[in-house]
C-alpha cells in the first residue's frame, strides 16, 4: 500500500513537472487587457431552426463581439456544428487540426477519449487547464461565482494527476421530472388529484373503466397512462420511489453510472408496476414499437390520453403548438394536464434523484490546437457574468421585454435579427443552461409559456424537484470501462425495461433477470466493479456489495 | 469504349504499319497519338486515389492505438501485435450477436429475396399488352425510391401490433414487429417489397438479348409457355443469375445500416442490431475508432473471401464469373 501510494505521488509529481514545463504565462496580456489583438474561434450549435438566424453572425454574435473586443482585445469568430450531430461534426473537426478554440459537449466521455490520445508532439489532444486555472484565476471570478465557488472550478480535476480537462456548466434550473393528470377526467368521473401510488393507479383504473363517458365513440383509442421506450426517464419517479430512504451515497456511487438509475438496489420493483399495468390494459399497447415521440404526442394532443410522466414543461413546450393548448383546441377549455407530486418512498417522501447544478450539464474544453489558452478563458468568463448571461436571455427592453409590474421579464415574441435560436439562448450562455436572472428567474419562468396559467407552471417546477437528492460527487477521475461503451449500455437498458414491461406478469423476473445478466456481461459489471475499485483507492472507502 | 477502340484498330495500322507488325503498338506510340484520351483518363483515376485509396490508408487504425489526431502511420501500434482491437470485438458478445444477426439477415434476403426479382421478370416479359406492362413497371420501380425512414414510418401505421390499420382490419393483435421472429419476417418483405421491381430492370434487360428465333422452334417443337420458360427463357438468363448470385455473396456479412436501424425497436434489438448499429454505437458514439476499423476491415476480408470463392465455384461450373 505504501510503495503504491509512494508510486502515486512519484508520478504525480512528475506529471506537474511535464505541465509547469509546457505552460508559459502570457506576456501579452497587461493590466488585464492583450495589447496585441488576440484571435479566437468558438464552437456554436447549429439547430437549423425555421426562420432562425444564422449562428455565426446575429445580433447577439455581434454583443458578444463588441464586448471582448472592448474588454479584452480579443476577436472572436463563431464556427457552427450541427447540434444533432455534434460529436461527429467535433470528431471531424479535431482530426482536420481545425476544432474551434472553445469547444463544449455534452459528453464527458468524449472530452476523455480526445485528452487520451497524443498529437505530434506527444500532447494530449486537450489542453491541461490546471495550471491556466491557477494562474489566472483572478481573472475568471465570474466562472467561479457562476459555478457556485472554487471547487466546482477543478470538478473534474483528476484526483492523480491533477489534470482538468474541462469546465463543467451550469444546470441553473435542476427541475426534472414531474408527473402529469387530465384534471377535467378526474373532474368528471369525480376523483381528486391522486397524491399516493395507490390514489394513481385507482383513477387510471377509472379513466380505462369509463373510456365511454370520457371518450365516447373513440372509447377504443383509450390510453389510461402512456411511455415511451425511454422507459427509465418515462417512469422515473414511480420507479425511483422504490429505492429505500436510507440509501447511502456511496451506493449511489457505485451502481450510478447509468443516468436512468436502473441499477438502483429496489428499482427493479418499479418496472414490476408498470408490467402490472400493462397487462391490466393501462399503459399504451404498441409503446414498444415507436423509436420517436411523434406517435405519442399526437395521442396526447388528441386527448386519448390520462397521464403520464415526462420533462417538468413537456406539456407547455413550443408556443401555440403545445400539449397543453392541442388538448384545449380539440377536445374543450377545460381539458388540461396538471402536474401531481404522488410516489411516495418507504419513508413517505416523494424522493427524487436529481442531476446536480454543476456536473451533469455542458462540458467546455480547449482542444490541443487551441494557441490562446488564456484568452479562451477570459471569453468563458464573459459569458458567466451575469450582465451578460441577462442581455443574451432577456435582450434590450421594449425590443425582447417589458418588465412587469412585481419585477419579472415579459418576453414579447422575437422577430426578424433578434430571434434567439435557442430557448433562454443557451447555445451563447454555455457556461449556464436556464434562466439566471437573480430573483426575477422564478416569475419569469411562470410567464415564458404563454397562454398556459402561471401557477401551474410553477407547480409543474416545484414538483420536478421538491424533496429531490443530490447524489455526492466523488471525483476519481477517468472510469475506463465507462468510456469504451458507448450508448451500447443505453440502448441495452431501454430493451430491458421494454421487453420485461410487456412481460405476462409470470415471466417478469425472468425477463428482467436475463436481460440485466446480458447487461452486467456487456460492460456493466466491469464499470460496478472499477468504481469500487476506485472508491477505495482515492477515497480509501471499502464498500462491501 | 466500342468507337475508341475501332478508331484504334482501323486507324492505327495505317501509320505504325512495319514498325510494330509483330511486337503490338508501343506505349509511346499510343500515349503520342491519344493522349487526350489519356488525360481525360487521369480524373477519374485521381478521383479514386484522392477518394478511395488514400482514405484506406486510414485502415491501418485498426491496428494501431485509438487516436484520429494525427495520421494513422504515425500512431503508436495497438497491443497483441496490434490485434488488440481483433481480440476485443471477438470477446464481445455485443459483437457476436450483430454478427450473427447480418449473417442470418443477408441469408434470408439471398434465398427469399434474390429469385423473386427473376420471377418478376418473368412474369412481366409473359405481359402481352405493351401499355399495361410499362405502368406496371414503372409502379413496381416506385418503392426503390422511398427511404427507409419513410418506410418505416409506413410500417408501423400498418403493422403496428394493437393501432395498425392490418391487426384493425383482421381484428387481430399479431406483433408483426413487436418479436424477434416475425420481426425478421417483416424485415426481409420489406426489402422484398422495396427493391423487387427494380431488381428486374437488369433481367428485363437480359431478356431482351434472348433471340425470339428461340421461342419459335420451341413452339414448332410443341413446347408451352412453361416449357418456353424453362428450356429458353431461364437457360437465356442463367449468367446474368449467377452475376448477381456473385455480387450478393460478396455482400454476405455487409450490412446496410437504414434498414434495419429504422425498423428497429426495443422489443427486438437481439434480432435487429447488426453489425452496422454496432460500428455506430461503438465508433460514431463511443469514439472507439480503432476498435469498430477493426470491424469494418474483418467485414470487408470475409467479403472478399465469399467473392472470391463463389467466383471461382462459378467458373468451375462454366460460366463466366464476373472477372
Amino acid at each position: 500500500m505504501k510503495r503504491i501510494l509512494s508510486l502515486i505521488l512519484v508520478l504525480a509529481l512528475a506529471a506537474t513537472l511535464g505541465i509547469t514545463s509546457a505552460f508559459a504565462a502570457d506576456e501579452g496580456f497587461v493590466d488585464g487587457k492583450f495589447t496585441e489583438t488576440r484571435h479566437i474561434t468558438v464552437e456554436i450549435y447549429n439547430r437549423n431552426n425555421d426562420g432562425g438566424t444564422d449562428p455565426t453572425n446575429n445580433v447577439w454574435t455581434e454583443y458578444l463581439k463588441k464586448g471582448m473586443l472592448e474588454k479584452y482585445n480579443v476577436e472572436v469568430e463563431y464556427v457552427s456544428v450541427g447540434r444533432w450531430s455534434e460529436t461527429d461534426d467535433i470528431a471531424q473537426l479535431l482530426a482536420d487540426h481545425s476544432a474551434p478554440d472553445i469547444s463544449y459537449t455534452y459528453g464527458y466521455n468524449t472530452i476523455i477519449t480526445y485528452a487520451n490520445m497524443k498529437d505530434e508532439n506527444g500532447n494530449p489532444g486537450v489542453i491541461d487547464l490546471a495550471p491556466y486555472l491557477e494562474e489566472y484565476k483572478d481573472y475568471i471570478g465570474n466562472i467561479i461565482t457562476l459555478l457556485g465557488g472554487e471547487d466546482n472550478l477543478y470538478y473534474d480535476k483528476d484526483p492523480v494527476t491533477g489534470e482538468v480537462w474541462m469546465i463543467e456548466g451550469v444546470r441553473a434550473d435542476t427541475s426534472r421530472i414531474t408527473t402529469f393528470i387530465r384534471k377535467d377526467w378526474l373532474d368528471k368521473l369525480g376523483l381528486g388529484l391522486p397524491t399516493t401510488e395507490e390514489e394513481f393507479y385507482n383513477a387510471l383504473v377509472a379513466f380505462r373503466d369509463n373510456a365511454e363517458t370520457l371518450l365516447g365513440e373513440n372509447a377504443d383509442k383509450m390510453i389510461p397512462y402512456t411511455t415511451s421506450t425511454d422507459i427509465g426517464w418515462r417512469n422515473d419517479l414511480l420507479a425511483v420511489s422504490k429505492v429505500a430512504e436510507d440509501i447511502d451515497d456511496n451506493t449511489l456511487f457505485v451502481y450510478g453510472y447509468d443516468d436512468r438509475h436502473l441499477l438502483y438496489p429496489g428499482y427493479k420493483e418499479g418496472i414490476r408496476v408498470l408490467n402490472k399495468w400493462y397487462n391490466e390494459g393501462l399503459i399504451w399497447k404498441d409503446f414498444g414499437l415507436y423509436n420517436d415521440s411523434t406517435q405519442e404526442d399526437d395521442n396526447m394532443k388528441a386527448g386519448y390520453v390520462g397521464a403520464f410522466m415526462h420533462n417538468w414543461d413537456y406539456p407547455f413546450r413550443n408556443g401555440e403548438d403545445c400539449i397543453n393548448l392541442n388538448l384545449q383546441r380539440n377536445v374543450g377549455e377545460d381539458a388540461m394536464f396538471v402536474p401531481i407530486d404522488c410516489f411516495q418512498n418507504d419513508a413517505g417522501i416523494t424522493r427524487k434523484f436529481m442531476g446536480a447544478a454543476v456536473g451533469s450539464d455542458r462540458k467546455i474544453f480547449l482542444p490541443s490546437t487551441n494557441t490562446e489558452p488564456l484568452a479562451s478563458l477570459l471569453y468563458i468568463d464573459f459569458i458567466s457574468s451575469p450582465e451578460v448571461i441577462k442581455y443574451l436571455q432577456t435582450g434590450e427592453e421594449g425590443v425582447n421585454f417589458t418588465m412587469t409590474e412585481d419585477g419579472a421579464y415579459q418576453i414579447l415574441p422575437a422577430t426578424g435579427d433578434w430571434i434567439k435560436n435557442s430557448g433562454n439562448n443557451i447555445d451563447y450562455t454555455m457556461t449556464c443552461n436556464g434562466l439566471y436572472l437573480g430573483e426575477a428567474t422564478g416569475k419569469t419562468t411562470a410567464l415564458s409559456y404563454p397562454g398556459i396559467p402561471a401557477d401551474i407552471v410553477i407547480q409543474a417546477n416545484e414538483y420536478g424537484k421538491n424533496n429531490g437528492r443530490y447524489p455526492a460527487h466523488f471525483n476519481v477521475g477517468t472510469i475506463e470501462s465507462e468510456t469504451e461503451v458507448g450508448t451500447s449500455l443505453s440502448e441495452k437498458r431501454d430493451e430491458i425495461f421494454t421487453k420485461s414491461v410487456i412481460a405476462s406478469v409470470d415471466e417478469f423476473d425472468s425477463v428482467y433477470d436475463s436481460l440485466l445478466d446480458a447487461y452486467m456481461n456487456m460492460g456493466g459489471q466491469d464499470i460496478i466493479d472499477e468504481r469500487i475499485e476506485k472508491l477505495q483507492e482515492i477515497y480509501g472507502i471499502t464498500y462491501e456489495k | 469504349m466500342g468507337t475508341e477502340r475501332s478508331d484504334l484498330t482501323s486507324i492505327a495500322p495505317k501509320k505504325t504499319s512495319g514498325i510494330n507488325r509483330h511486337m503490338g503498338f508501343s506505349w509511346k506510340t499510343y500515349l503520342k497519338r491519344y493522349w487526350t484520351l489519356y488525360l481525360l483518363l487521369v480524373i477519374p483515376i485521381a478521383f479514386f486515389i484522392i477518394f478511395r485509396y488514400t482514405p484506406m490508408s486510414y485502415i491501418l487504425l485498426a491496428f494501431k492505438k485509438n487516436n484520429i489526431l494525427i495520421p494513422p502511420w504515425k500512431v503508436e501500434w495497438a497491443r497483441n501485435n496490434g490485434f488488440q482491437w481483433f481480440l476485443k470485438a471477438f470477446k464481445d458478445q455485443d459483437f457476436i450477436i450483430a454478427l450473427k444477426n447480418t449473417i442470418f439477415l443477408n441469408l434470408l434476403d439471398l434465398v427469399i429475396g434474390m429469385p423473386m426479382p427473376i420471377m418478376m421478370a418473368l412474369l412481366l416479359n409473359e405481359l402481352a399488352y405493351p401499355k399495361y406492362k410499362r405502368i406496371t413497371q414503372t409502379v413496381l420501380y416506385l418503392p426503390h425510391f422511398l427511404s427507409w425512414v419513410i418506410i418505416s414510418s409506413i410500417t408501423l401505421r400498418l403493422f403496428a401490433t394493437n393501432d395498425g390499420i392490418i391487426n384493425k382490419l383482421l381484428g387481430t393483435s399479431i406483433p408483426f414487429v413487436g418479436n424477434p421472429n416475425n420481426w425478421r419476417g417483416t424485415y426481409i418483405f420489406l426489402g422484398i417489397w422495396k427493391e423487387c421491381g427494380w431488381n428486374t430492370i437488369i433481367y428485363l434487360a437480359a431478356l431482351t438479348s434472348i433471340s425470339p428465333e428461340l421461342y419459335e422452334a420451341a413452339e414448332v417443337d410443341g413446347a408451352g409457355r412453361m416449357r418456353k420458360i424453362w428450356h429458353v427463357t431461364l437457360p437465356g438468363i442463367r449468367s446474368t443469375i449467377i452475376v448477381l448470385l456473385i455480387m450478393n455473396l460478396g455482400h454476405i456479412l455487409g450490412s446496410e445500416f437504414d434498414r434495419p436501424f429504422t425498423l428497429s425497436n426495443p422489443q427486438v434489438t437481439e434480432a435487429s442490431k447488426t453489425i452496422s448499429i454496432y460500428v455506430y454505437e461503438k465508433g460514431i458514439n463511443g469514439q472507439q475508432y480503432s476498435l469498430t476499423t477493426a470491424v469494418g476491415l474483418f467485414q470487408s476480408v470475409i467479403c472478399v473471401f465469399f467473392l472470391l470463392m463463389s467466383n471461382a465455384l462459378a467458373k468451375k461450373f462454366g460460366e463466366r464469373g464476373i472477372w
